[in-house]
């Protein structure tokens, strides 16, 4: 009874000491900093100055302006956009790598060949999207040397499409990788059985396949909508400043200083994020699939 | 035969250079129970895979019901399989599962009526009042059952186990030996399992079919492949002789106790003399005897319970296992290292070798 409870204690002790790390880091590089944000989005701002002074003038002044939140439904929609594009796109891709192709080692060569594109930097995987959208670039040279078209399609760059083109390719491999690692593990009797029980592919594939490789799609859902909801710099290279993100005014706030105007624009997407990765978490128990 | 419900006609299928099943002919009645018993990589699991029509043979047929079904994909067959590991949908309850193959196959029952099948076969495999739950809450035995019930209410006329009880604790597999024969015996369908445990073929089995190496080496009733081996090598899987190499020659066999009279041979490639482990006698060294006898020094002895387990090593290092039933009297005390001897009724020996007299 005595020992039990000593080495209970002494469990404890050795927990709170292998805690304390990762508590010094959380708290330091995001608890602070959010709360930082919360407070200075009250701050008051006038042009060449900031004081702590409490106002709820920027928070105002965003829901004020149509700029600010026409840019708010700009984000949603190329963030629901980008989404479903990685879907529809990644998932057949992840359906070949993980569960079509039979042998392991061709299949993480696959994998690779996916991540390839980024052995370069995120900058020039984005402007590298230029030279093959432009009025004059690969897309409408070749579409006019094969006579498909006579006058080169303009709208392929610095619009909305030109981003989310450029965005669906940066971040597919996000959704490609956690969908096939969720397919690979589904084991292949399941799918034989199915079968040897009158299923025919489309049952087998919406009743057995999908729902197991639901986990997948949550995750690579996850870390695209993360990654797509803070995106600026591909909006800025590729839309010509035509399409301005939330990530894109915070950018340009503090580029004129204006920190409780960013602030406010930060706790706003910090919220969006929040409010997504919460729902996607209610579609499957991802502690019991991992 | 009259009743037969599926007949392979030379079957074969081959690995690359691997030979997995060569020549397999064999005829299954209706209402039987059949053990393939093989060691792994003797083609046993192919040869069921043969005729579920996950595999297709290279040659030879296969029949099912008098029609050819060689070239007929698995679901259209009408044959049930229950893998190895279950192969259950994890994602779904139990009676979700069960009720599977007439949901989504093309039964076209409504859906209160496979409700009521489903549930149906659950209280076949007693397994009433756990429709709801899902197949990860649920033990082994349970899950074997689930497996089992989601092929059975296809109404198959052929079950096909994968090696069904692999996957089970030894308690639950015993248990699960007699559950799997009342099924079959309510529902009169033709189960054919697979295993590699000879006492499981053995209990199980009306009739065995032993495989070595893609071939099909006996087959028969328990009694019929235990008391007469068709060859050494099945002599071997029974896991109950002590094989002996010699020469066969005159009527005689030649082998490390001597020359023993073996006037009945059993036809095969190789000459082996077999003496069950529960026929081996131990006699002292100064004991006199008149059978065939050689000396054997004792290792060490195994208590099974209901047996005794006593292993000696041979002067050529091969291991002579002598197995006392306990219900005979107390077990012989053996000193370890030391020599006996090693003597048993040549009446009751089997003999294998080139020269049948049979």
């Amino acid at each position: 009874m005595t020992s039990q409870t000593t080495i209970q204690k002494r469990q404890a002790t050795t927990t709170r000491w292998l805690l304390l790390p990762g508590i010094i880091w959380m708290s330091l590089f995001l608890v602070v900093p959010i709360l930082m944000i919360v407070y200075v989005s009250f701050w008051t701002q006038t042009t060449f100055n900031i004081s702590p002074d409490p106002t709820l003038a920027s928070w105002k002044q965003f829901f004020s302006s149509d700029t600010y939140t026409g840019s708010l439904w700009t984000t949603i929609r190329i963030w629901l956009i980008v989404l479903a594009c990685t879907f529809i796109v990644g998932y057949p891709t992840a359906l070949f790598v993980g569960l079509f192709v039979k042998s392991q080692t061709l299949s993480t060569v696959l994998l690779v060949i996916c991540v390839i594109p980024f052995w370069t930097s995120f900058l020039i995987r984005v402007l590298a999207w230029r030279p093959m959208l432009g009025k004059e670039g690969a897309i409408n040279i070749v579409l006019m040397k094969l006579g498909i078209i006579q006058q080169p399609i303009e709208v392929l760059l610095f619009t909305e499409l030109s981003v989310i083109i450029g965005m669906t390719q940066i971040y597919c491999v996000f959704m490609v990788g956690p969908i096939a690692f969720m397919l690979s593990r589904i084991d292949r009797n399941i799918i034989e059985a199915a079968r040897d029980l009158g299923a025919g592919f489309g049952r087998i594939f919406w009743k057995i396949i999908f729902p197991l490789s639901l986990p997948g799609v949550v995750v690579g859902a996850i870390f695209v909508s993360v990654m797509v909801l803070g995106e600026f710099a591909t909006s800025g290279a590729l839309s010509g400043r035509k399409v301005n993100l939330l990530g894109n005014i915070i950018v340009t706030q503090v580029g004129s200083l204006k920190w409780a105007m960013a602030s406010v624009v930060g706790v706003i997407l910090t919220v969006v994020m929040g409010i997504v990765i919460a729902g996607f978490l209610r579609i499957v128990d991802l502690k019991r699939e991992l | 035969m009259d009743t037969s419900v599926f007949r392979l006609d030379g079957v074969t299928k081959r690995y690359g250079d691997l030979v997995a099943l060569d020549n397999a002919t064999l005829e299954a009645g209706a209402n039987e129970y059949i053990s393939f018993l093989g060691p792994s990589g003797s083609g046993k699991t192919t040869l069921l895979r043969v005729i579920a029509g996950f595999e297709a043979p290279e040659s030879g047929r296969v029949y099912f019901n008098g029609k050819d079904i060689t070239n007929l994909p698995a679901h259209e067959r009408g044959i049930g399989f229950v893998f190895q590991n279950f192969a259950l949908f994890p994602h779904l309850t139990v009676i979700q599962n069960v009720g599977f193959g007439l949901t989504h196959g093309k039964s076209g029952l409504s859906a209160a009526e496979i409700e009521r099948r489903s549930l149906e076969m659950i209280e076949l495999v007693g397994l009433s009042g756990m429709e709801g739950r899902g197949v990860d809450q649920i033990s082994g035995g349970q899950r074997q059952r689930v497996a089992l019930a989601r092929t059975l209410t296809m109404h198959p006329k052929v079950v096909l186990l994968d090696e069904p009880l692999g996957a089970l604790d030894a308690n639950l597999r015993s248990r699960m030996r007699n559950e799997l024969r009342a099924i079959r015996e309510r529902l009169g369908v033709t189960f054919v399992h697979v295993t590699g445990s000879e006492t499981e073929a053995l209990a199980m089995g009306d009739r065995i079919v032993v495989l070595d190496r893609g071939r099909i080496i006996q087959v028969g009733t328990p009694d019929e492949v235990y008391g007469a081996p068709a060859s050494p090598e099945v002599a071997h899987f029974l896991n109950r002789f002590n094989l002996f190499d010699g020469t066969l020659s005159g009527g005689t066999f030649n082998g490390v106790f001597g020359a023993v009279p073996s006037p009945q041979a059993i036809p095969s490639d190789r000459s082996v003399y077999a003496v069950r482990y529960d026929r081996m006698q131990v006699l002292p060294v100064s004991a006199k005897v008149s059978g065939p006898s050689f000396r054997a020094r004792f290792v060490a002895s195994e208590y099974l319970g209901s047996s005794m387990m006593n292993f000696f090593e041979a002067e050529d290092g091969h291991v002579i296992e002598m197995e006392h039933h306990l219900s005979l009297g107390a077990a012989q005390e053996f000193e370890p290292r030391q020599d006996y001897l090693l003597t048993w009724n040549p009446d009751q020996a089997i003999v294998f070798g080139r020269e049948a007299s049979r």
